[in-house]
């Protein structure tokens, strides 16, 4: 029967071999125990030896070939025997390997970058590197932490740890108790006084603001939402265009459908015309309508609009799919339905998947405008303030109310370039001020 | 012959004769493997390295061997045996007699390590390190061999891994070993007529430590100072200042930790050069006056 | 290369008539559950199931199983060194605990907190194999002592390698159980390389066993690849010791076949050397010294194999099965 020659592990950290040579080819007639290969290790050079008599044959590797411990290089062979086809067979299967020590992504940074960012417990990953390759040099890690830093006289208080518990037992912020010690430094006998003092009331323009903050440790939808937030603001060079919009046809379109739709059905939301009209206009520009994932642009080939919503403890984006293919009555049922749903903390998972473009409406809260992190991989978020009359001068220069609505959108750099960002703007402002070129 | 290099041994070999009471040739490894092998073996054998400075030559066998026998075998060795050794400086004998090595085998896991600070104690943790089922480094101060107190007739022991509170104060712990103990009671004594108290803590057994009762000490005081002869720089000081620190005492502190202890140096020959080598009287006196009045 | 004389053919036949056949075919087999105890130690190895490195014995059965033989194995006591699988193996130990305790395992001699390297057998008083070069040397005249205390006829062996000669701890141990007259048998089994340095290289004298002479007590070298050899010197050492006439310093000269550990490249010596040992292979040279004197059989011998690789399958089965020890008792053993 065929014997297995296997990589052997010569060295408790071995994890591969690297054939330096054959010592003997196939077809070769060996004895048990004689060197048939010269293997590299991470240590120094060895030889494997044949594990039994036989001819040569089935060489699997070749040298300069790096294999893993424990697979088949190549066969001992009985005389007139073919090697066995395929992979190891389980005889070579190796043991469970031992779970790995975590260990942190290679970031390049000198030794001392290293150190300093050890000593202050900065993040090397969030230092941008100047050096050769990028590498962080020490320069790069002071002006990181030069930035990161509360500017001086930051409140630190010098007190003993003594002198800080008497004061959370007693309420009583160290800031306003007076330091008898070394440097001023606060001693467990200042705060003990202050706390006799304290039960005489002092004014209230005096009183220090007592109490701890309360600390929330970062959990579930918050800690996602602060993960995926972060990494959207670090890795998306985020663009931004505004534009004032008047929406004096959009809101009689509302109007419109709102007074023809049957009794008892909720009524579209300004968010529900905006979500078709998104919708409508990346089909007009394909490539906002994508997705950035792994370096590469995904067009993707659907328009699904997802609709921020508030709920108390975060933000979710429930999303309206093939949005460019319902009406606004749909659209309006759906984002009517889907809304209720988030808030009641009941979306489905296929709700909130898929999306390729996001709108986030404050103007509910009387925000004129702000500017909203895209939703990775999504590459594009348009973020909607209030409809305000404002003032505007006509085409002869005389001031007109008009009722506008200033939105901005966002966009991902690598993916879009402003250009194309501006035009999606152009053609999203057109059809709301004119909402028949839907039909045209 | 002379019943050791300080006498300690006089008259056991008169009282239990040669096949008990041994001398050895000057080959301290194989008196530290002949303990073993014998407390391998069903004996209860207490070996003797004249000098603690001597111990080094020692090591491989207690700190490759015996610490490890009963891990190593599954819990299924046992080697009881006490090795005494004279430690510390004071008596001129120079830098390669005069060491204080404890902290060397607080670092190994499966040895004791015993320090008495007065004659009742060392009775006491004597006869409970030759009870004890694991490897006992038991070291002697040598200027302690010259102090006298009251030790009772009977075979009383002190079970180890037990601090004791040698005397009671409010305003400062001070944790101190071997022949630091003796001095942190005449820096009491001279501190107690200013009004300062000190509280002053003996661990007696350095490994496996007791150190609940400093913790509760130091909670009382809010001030602590640690003394001991060796070296300072990694010595059993920085362990219990650690101890402190990772502890319920930790929101009690009221002042920086101090540590008195031998500086970073050999022992010099010269009595006056020695003398400032190692913490004396009046240095504990300072230190713990400064904690008390705030200076720190 | 020190010669060593083959014992002549009287005693031999002494010595095999007191032994008689039945224990002899069970020293053979002893030998050659060691040899395949190593074989299937580096096989596991190479498949990756074992966490750490190992040292191998396999050439060096003879001394193992001859000492152990010589001695009342589990009445005596013993203390060995690093290559030391086949110490505990002749010692009459249980090969599937043996193999556990390799493999880490919780029904190992040490519930796997040992090794290869400090396999122990203690409620059979081997007293542990030993990873520091001479570390078990210096414990053997506290045990000699103990049983002279004690007033037992015990005797200790203790067995280090040539290397172990040079260490400052065995020159003290021979001293101290020489003044001390203790019933210690000190068997030195030089395989020929500390590490990768000959003997030669490393000591100035022909024979390890001359250095009895300068602690006043008997030395002797034997052909420590003859079984009868090695057991007739640790046999006559063991009366002596018993005797209370004090120690024996024996010099047991064979060779490892394999490198000093699993990272040996071996460059320190030839293939033709380790050749040339391996014809001396005492495996069968034992088993053709039986079939002379009419004590076995080639189809005995067979059988014999048979059997011992039956023990070691059935090892490695054992230990595969036994469970790794619960992180939950880690601090187990540290104190008493």
């Amino acid at each position: 029967m065929a014997k297995e020659v296997i990589m052997p592990k010569f060295s408790m950290t071995q994890e591969v071999g690297k054939i330096a040579h054959w010592l003997r080819a196939a077809g070769d007639v060996v004895e048990k125990g004689e060197p048939i290969a010269e293997v590299e290790t991470d240590k120094v050079n060895m030889e494997i030896e044949a594990p039994a008599d036989g001819i040569l044959g089935g060489i699997r590797y070749q040298a300069g070939d790096e294999v893993p411990v424990t697979v088949v290089i190549a066969y001992i062979l009985a005389e007139g025997e073919d090697a066995p086809a395929g992979q190891a067979s389980a005889g070579a299967t190796p043991a469970e390997p031992a779970p790995e020590p975590q260990r942190t992504a290679a970031v390049s940074a000198t030794p001392v970058a290293q150190r300093m960012a050890a000593e202050t417990g900065i993040d090397l990953a969030q230092v941008a590197g100047s050096g050769p390759g990028g590498r962080i040099t020490r320069g790069d890690v002071e002006r990181h932490l030069a930035a990161a830093s509360p500017p001086s006289g930051n409140g630190k208080v010098r007190a003993t740890p003594a002198a800080r518990r008497i004061a959370r037992e007693h309420n009583i912020a160290l800031v306003t108790v007076a330091g008898s010690g070394p440097n001023g430094r606060i001693q467990a006998a200042d705060v003990q006084t202050a706390a006799t003092q304290d039960a005489v009331p002092t004014s209230p323009a005096m009183a220090a603001p007592s109490g701890t903050p309360t600390i929330f440790p970062l959990e579930g939808m918050r800690r996602t939402i602060a993960d995926r937030m972060q990494a959207s603001y670090q890795q998306a060079p985020h663009i931004l265009f505004s534009a004032d919009i008047d929406m004096t046809r959009a809101r009689e379109l509302r109007q419109t459908i709102n007074a023809r739709l049957p009794e008892g059905e909720p009524p579209v939301s300004m968010t529900a015309i905006l979500v078709r009209m998104c919708a409508w206009t990346l089909r007009q520009h394909p490539i906002v309508n994508s997705h950035f994932r792994d370096g590469q642009i995904w067009l993707m080939p659907t328009v699904n609009v997802g609709v921020a919503v508030a709920l108390d403890d975060g933000l979710i984006v429930p999303v309206i799919h093939h949005a460019d293919q319902k009406g606004l009555r749909v659209i309006g049922a759906e984002v009517h339905e889907l809304a209720a749903r988030a808030r009641a903390g009941r979306l489905r998972p296929q709700d909130m998947m898929d999306g390729t473009f996001t709108v986030s409406n404050l103007g509910m809260y009387g925000i004129d405008h702000f500017t909203a992190i895209i939703n990775p991989p999504e590459v594009a978020i348009l973020s909607v303030g209030r409809i305000a009359k404002r003032f505007m001068p006509d085409d002869n220069d005389q001031p007109v109310a008009l009722p506008l609505m200033t939105v901005t959108l966002a966009v991902d750099h690598r993916v879009i370039d402003g250009a194309v960002a501006a035009q999606f703007v152009a053609t999203l402002k057109a059809v709301l001020e004119e909402p028949v070129s839907l039909l045209m | 012959m002379y019943g050791g290099a300080f006498g300690v041994s006089a008259g056991l070999y008169d009282q239990f004769g040669a096949e008990r009471v041994r001398d050895t040739p000057i080959s301290e490894a194989a008196i530290a493997g002949a303990c073993l092998g014998a407390a391998l073996t069903g004996m209860r054998p207490i070996g003797e390295i004249q000098f603690m400075d001597f111990v080094t030559l020692s090591m491989e066998q207690l700190v490759l061997q015996a610490s490890k026998v009963r891990f190593m075998f599954g819990g299924k060795a046992s080697a009881p045996f006490v090795l005494r050794m004279p430690g510390g400086s004071g008596t001129g004998a120079a830098a390669q007699h005069s060491q204080s090595l404890e902290n060397w085998f607080v670092h190994v896991p499966g040895l004791k390590v015993v320090m008495p600070s007065s004659a009742y104690d060392a009775k006491g943790l004597l006869l409970a390190s030759i009870d004890d089922d694991n490897p006992v480094i038991f070291v002697e101060h040598k200027l302690l061999y010259k102090t006298k107190g009251h030790v009772p007739a009977e075979m009383y022991r002190i079970p180890l891994s037990q601090s004791h509170i040698v005397r009671q104060g409010r305003d400062v712990t001070v944790v101190a070993t071997s022949i630091m103990v003796q001095r942190a009671l005449a820096a009491a004594d001279e501190l107690a007529p200013e009004g300062i108290e000190i509280e002053i803590v003996d661990p007696r057994t350095l490994s496996p430590l007791d150190e609940e009762p400093i913790v509760e000490s130091v909670i009382k005081t809010g001030r602590v100072l640690v003394v001991h002869e060796a070296v300072i720089t990694g010595g059993f000081g920085g362990e219990i200042v650690s101890r402190i620190a990772s502890s319920a005492a930790f929101d009690y502190l009221d002042a920086p930790v101090r540590r008195l202890a031998g500086r970073h140096m050999p022992i010099p020959y010269n009595r006056t050069l020695e003398y400032h080598t190692v913490p004396q009287v009046e240095n504990i006196v300072e230190e713990a006056r400064r904690l008390a009045q705030g200076v720190y | 290369m020190l010669v060593t004389h083959s014992l002549p053919s009287d005693r031999v036949e002494e010595l095999l008539s007191s032994i008689g056949a039945d224990q002899a075919c069970q020293m053979l087999e002893r030998m050659q559950v060691i040899r395949y105890f190593e074989e299937k130690a580096e096989e596991l190895y190479a498949l990756g199931k074992i966490h750490g490195t190992m040292h191998l014995s396999i050439g060096q059965e003879a001394t193992a199983v001859g000492a152990s033989s010589a001695v009342r194995s589990g009445y005596d006591y013993l203390l060995n060194h690093h290559r030391g699988h086949g110490h505990c193996l002749a010692w009459g130990s249980d090969v599937n605990r043996t193999m556990a305790e390799f493999m880490g395992k919780e029904a190992g001699y040490c519930r796997g907190r040992g090794g290869s390297m400090h396999i122990a057998d203690v409620e059979r008083n081997n007293l542990g194999a030993n990873g520091i070069v001479a570390g078990g040397v210096p414990i053997a005249p506290g045990v000699g002592l103990s049983i002279k205390l004690r007033g037992t006829d015990q005797v200790c062996l203790v067995i280090f390698g040539d290397g172990a000669s040079n260490e400052g701890a065995f020159h003290e141990a021979l001293n101290l159980a020489s003044i001390w007259n203790l019933p210690v048998i000190f068997l030195c089994e030089n395989n020929q390389y500390g590490m990768s340095m000959s003997i030669q290289r490393a000591a100035n004298i022909e024979r390890i066993s001359l250095r009895a002479v300068a602690y006043g007590v008997p030395g002797e070298t034997v052909d420590g690849n003859d079984l009868l050899a090695v057991y007739d010197a640790v046999g006559r050492a063991a009366a002596h010791a018993r005797a209370g006439s004090g120690p024996t310093l024996i010099e047991s000269v064979t060779y490892r076949w394999r490198g000093h550990s699993k990272s040996d490249r071996q460059a320190y010596r030839t293939r033709d050397e380790v050749k040339e040992w391996q014809a001396k292979d005492p495996i069968p040279r034992f088993a053709r010294c039986l079939i002379e004197a009419g004590m076995l059989s080639e189809a005995e011998f067979e059988a014999v194999q048979q059997r011992a690789a039956q023990q070691i399958e059935a090892a490695v089965a054992f230990s595969d099965a036994s469970p790794e020890p619960d992180v939950s008792t880690i601090l187990e053993g540290v104190y008493a």
